[in-house]
């Protein structure tokens, strides 16, 4: 067991960005799957950091409450703001929750409370790896209920054909800001959890580069599904940490990797359908190959 | 996960193998996290610099006590996750004797803890915020604080200038010169320097008229200045195209000679406190810069000179110490013998001193230096006598 005991010291925080980081993914997915292309999912993730950890750091409240609101704040917030902003679609919306994004930043950036530009440091560590692995299972079960709900035909039919499911009877602007209000409620816990193991927080870890690098792993994993987003989340997570040995070279290879997967897997990792090609035509090569014995 | 392990280890076996036999068990392992690459990478260019030429210096003169230096240097790209997965991956991985590093205060306050909890000691060379060296026994660090340089530097202007009152502009966004303006307004107040106006700007702005305009109204003496260098040239110019003429006093931020090309001649009489400068011609800064210049063909920097200080403070507490092969009691041994060293090195006089108390828990060592009061003359910084 030494050689488990070592592993896990060095590469628990990695681990636990795993869970962390496909639930972001996630968060991203549910927006994604109802038509919304929001960029806001960075901002929701530090509204919830910071509550969380306010919450950890000025009262004895106990972490599930810290957590609680770290998911409830971003949800109340995209509650607010969806109403107008949802109008929007395509291009127009992701400018908009960029903004957004930009308005959080600069919001937390002057407030005192959140310590400004230093941030928030010594936040205890509270997060336990059963935390992640029980909240990241839970938000996979919800999603995959609701994908076979009425929620979820509601959300592909928007995402397939806007009219076409007005026409239907369905409440499209309702179904958005749901989904949008998910979205929120995910990303917030997500960095409430990412808060409590890595002790600092500051305003700079929730910016655009930040709301890319969320989009980034949700459509490298392919959002076709459940599966895509959280294998999107996990893999950009290790990538750079497997390529450690590269070197400088790391963020080349990490990022000519990102391009490979663009240009021949365009639907993302998880591509069911691709798959089942793949396995098709290699089965059916098989006897072939047999047959010329 | 059996991959990746293949991965890491490959290397090293082939590192091992190459080495052969002249690899000896009796190697001292220091860990180096940096910022190779990203925003932060030409100060953990710099670091990883110094802390290379200073092992190399060690290890040509024999080692500490017959044991040679092995600087295990790791990218942390000036993120707080990255930051925290390389300290983890020195100290329960490599097994190093201590870390340094990380290269800013913002990965610092997530790396450190880690370092405390392990008690293996984190040496910072750059992190100046405050509360750094608060997180634990096992924090140290050889860089002087803001909190120390700037009521020098100020005082220093005050009495070379003659100055009645002054006005303020800094970064209101950034977190290193956001803490200078702290200082400089609690300095201010106790040197009994009244302010003008204060004014802020945002990072990456280039337009800086409005505030200027507004300083020119209240008419200072001279305009404190806590911004970082592109801000701080394009200031400097932009006051002398209004007709200004008040001298500039600044922090760290400006110490490089990149605030010249920019801003050229109109920089001068522009008073700023380092720790190190280039004109300091001890015996020791003058080797550090001549064998700098050899081996990288460049001009240190400030970043690099305490990097290579905070190599030689360590050697010399490894010095006192005896190693006993286990790792535990070597990195307490280390922390112990850490807070009595004194050397003479590129920055000067060298000491450590206890950091101030905070109620229930125990505190790390800050830097106990002179800081060095500079004033810019001809297109470069030379010492205010």
């Amino acid at each position: 067991m030494d050689w488990w005991d070592g592993f896990w010291s060095t590469y628990n925080t990695v681990i636990f960005s795993l869970g962390v980081n496909a639930m972001l993914a996630l968060s991203i997915y549910v927006t994604l799957s109802c038509g919304l292309l929001s960029l806001a999912n960075a901002a929701f993730m530090g509204i919830g950091a910071y509550a969380a950890s306010l919450i950890s750091m000025q009262t004895g409240l106990p972490f599930p409450v810290a957590l609680a609101v770290g998911g409830a704040l971003p949800a109340l917030v995209a509650l607010i703001i969806g109403i107008p902003t949802l109008r929007l679609s395509g291009v127009y919306l992701a400018m908009a929750t960029l903004g957004f994004g930009e308005v959080v930043r600069v919001v937390v950036l002057n407030m005192d409370i959140t310590g400004g530009p230093l941030g928030l440091n010594g936040i205890p560590l509270k997060t336990e790896w059963w935390h992640i692995v029980l909240l990241l299972a839970l938000t996979l079960y919800i999603l995959a209920r609701m994908r076979r709900s009425k929620i979820g035909r509601a959300f592909e039919a928007i995402k397939e054909d806007e009219v076409a499911a007005r026409l239907m009877g369905v409440n499209v602007a309702g179904y958005k800001l749901l989904a949008f209000v998910i979205g929120a409620a995910i990303a917030g816990v997500a960095g409430g959890l990412n808060a409590h193991y890595t002790f600092t927080i500051g305003p700079g870890n929730y910016a655009f580069e930040n709301a890319v690098e969320i989009l980034t792993m949700a459509v490298f994993g392919g959002t076709g599904s459940l599966v895509g987003p959280t294998l999107g989340g996990m893999i950009l997570t290790l990538l750079p940490e497997a390529l450690r040995d590269f070197n400088s070279y790391r963020a080349v290879v990490n990022g000519l990797i990102l391009v490979l997967v663009i240009l021949y897997l365009p639907k993302g990792i998880w591509d069911p359908r691709r798959i089942r090609h793949w396995v098709k035509t290699f089965s059916q090569r098989k006897p072939q190959a047999g047959g010329s014995n | 996960m059996q991959f990746k392990t293949l991965l890491k280890t490959l290397p090293l076996l082939m590192l091992a193998a190459g080495l052969g036999s002249a690899a000896h068990a009796a190697d001292v392992k220091l860990g180096l996290a940096a910022a190779l690459t990203g925003p932060a990478a030409k100060y953990g260019v710099a670091i990883k610099n110094g802390f290379t030429l200073a092992a190399d210096e060690v290890n040509a003169a024999g080692g500490v006590n017959g044991n040679k230096l092995q600087l295990i240097i790791e990218d942390e790209q000036g993120k707080k996750e990255e930051a925290i997965n390389v300290f983890k991956k020195l100290i329960f991985k490599d097994k190093a004797l201590l870390v340094f590093g990380p290269t800013l205060s913002n990965s610092a306050f997530a790396a450190d803890p880690i370092a405390n909890a392990a008690k293996v000691v984190a040496f910072g060379t750059s992190n100046t915020a405050d509360g750094i060296t608060a997180m634990g026994p096992f924090t140290f660090r050889n860089s002087v604080m803001e909190a120390d340089v700037l009521p020098v530097t100020t005082r220093a202007a005050v009495k070379h200038f003659g100055i009645k009152k002054v006005a303020i502009i800094y970064g209101n966004d950034d977190a290193f010169t956001k803490s200078g303006y702290d200082v400089f307004k609690g300095t201010l107040a106790d040197q009994k320097v009244p302010v003008t106006t204060t004014e802020a700007y945002a990072k990456g702005d280039v337009d800086f008229k409005a505030q200027l305009t507004k300083i020119k109204a209240s008419n200072p003496d001279a305009i404190v200045c806590s911004c970082l260098t592109e801000e701080a040239a394009n200031i400097i110019l932009q006051t002398r195209a209004l007709g200004m003429k008040q001298p500039f006093i600044g922090g760290n931020g400006l110490n490089s000679p990149k605030l010249f090309d920019i801003a050229k001649g109109a920089g001068d009489d522009t008073i700023m406190g380092s720790p190190w400068s280039p004109e300091n011609l001890t015996p020791a800064n003058k080797a550090f810069i001549a064998a700098y210049k050899a081996k990288f063909g460049s001009d240190p920097d400030q970043f690099a000179a305490q990097a290579y200080d905070a190599l030689h403070v360590v050697a010399d507490a490894l010095k006192k110490i005896k190693l006993s092969g286990a790792i535990d009691k070597d990195r307490i041994a280390l922390q112990q013998a850490l807070p009595s060293v004194t050397i003479e090195g590129a920055t000067g006089k060298f000491a450590f001193r206890k950091a101030p108390a905070v109620t229930g828990k125990e505190v790390g060592y800050d830097a106990q230096q002179e800081a060095i009061v500079n004033i810019a003359k001809g297109g470069k910084f030379i010492l205010l006598k």
